[in-house]
């Protein structure tokens, strides 16, 4: 994943007038047909997809591709962390510019933001680990209960404070967690130290269910102050994790490199 | 297809001219801005780029590298 755009203070600044869309390559059949709408060179969906697009998710607004290195200039290619300064820059102005395009809906918009959430534990694990930051569950058997919880907490999750530090999911029931640690609750804001390969997770904390977003903040903020990310450089994480074992299957076949390579390779998980 | 070829010559050369203009408004969020947040599925970002009106940025990214999971 190219790091060097999206790291610069200008795209992120940028990325705030947006809606940030970040989906696991592989991992769900419908959002892989998306995907696959904004590019696919030869109908393969590749292993990483970039692109700017209208807020109804229907128009693109920049040439799609592997990276953003496609739309604003660069160098392509995986692992590509060191992209020129006139590329970052010409990414952060055309964001700007696309923002005064579509400025939103202001206080018009109804309703709450929503908690910026990954579709399932086992899932949410594995990114936590390769975002190396804590996991949020919002943990409850009682849809009601869960929809109270997620008011509290997206109006914590949006704040200047916390936004973009941790990563969240919901969850209903008890058998999700049988590869987290040390959950004792029946339900709460369950905050998770993910294992290094992002397979296992540990409990950090757990805020009860009731706490109210003035008290949430703090507590939250302390719990994930007991986070501790993987030191490891990405070769040490993948040599790592071969020798311990650590495996990951996608949920459907991969793709990548079927196109550029005639098609005749067998996908792989 | 020619009208988002437009629109998109037209973001790259309006880009410099506002930039002063936003310079201010940039620089006033800019300190602020330290990460991205992300929406983690298309059903839920989707509904919220309707929700507020803002355009959506889309990337995807595999979370594991040769099967090792954890990173991207």
């Amino acid at each position: 994943m190219d790091r060097s755009f999206l790291a610069d203070k200008d795209v992120i600044a940028a990325s705030h007038k947006f809606v940030c869309i970040r989906l696991a390559t592989y991992e769900n059949a419908e959002e892989n047909e998306v995907l696959k709408g904004f590019f696919a060179r030869g109908g393969n969906l590749e292993n990483t997809v970039f692109t700017l697009l209208t807020p109804d998710g229907k128009t693109k607004l920049v040439t799609a591709g592997r990276s953003p290195a496609w739309a604003f200039g660069g160098v392509r290619g995986p692992g590509i962390n060191a992209q020129p300064e006139e590329s970052i820059k010409k990414m952060g102005q055309t964001m700007e510019a696309i923002a005064l395009a579509y400025p939103g809906k202001g206080k018009a918009a109804q309703g709450l933001p929503s908690l910026p959430y990954l579709a399932d534990l086992r899932l949410a694990l594995n990114v936590a680990a390769a975002d190396r930051q804590p996991l949020v569950v919002v943990y409850s058997d009682n849809v009601n209960q869960r929809k109270k919880m997620e008011k509290e907490l997206s109006k914590v999750a949006w704040s200047e404070q916390f936004i973009g530090v941790a990563q969240y999911v919901p969850v209903s029931d008890a058998s999700e967690f049988k590869s987290v640690k040390s959950l004792e609750a029946t339900s709460g804001f369950v905050v998770v130290q993910p294992g290094t390969f992002g397979l296992t997770g540990e409990v950090i904390e757990v805020i009860d269910a009731s706490t109210l977003a003035a008290k949430i903040s703090g507590l939250l903020a302390e719990a994930l102050g007991k986070h501790k990310p993987s030191q490891l450089t990405y070769e040490q994480h993948r040599q790592a994790g071969s020798q311990a074992g650590a495996r990951w299957k996608s949920a459907t076949p991969n793709t990548d490199g079927l196109s550029r390579r005639g098609g005749g390779r067998r996908p792989r998980r | 297809m020619k009208r988002i070829i437009l629109f998109l010559s037209c973001c790259l050369w309006v880009a410099p001219q506002v930039s002063s203009a936003q310079q201010a408004s940039v620089k006033a969020t800019k300190d602020k801005a330290k990460k991205i947040a992300w929406h983690g599925t298309w059903k839920g970002g989707l509904a919220e780029a309707k929700r507020t009106g803002k355009p959506i940025m889309l990337v995807s990214a595999a979370p594991q590298c040769h099967s090792v999971p954890g990173v991207w």
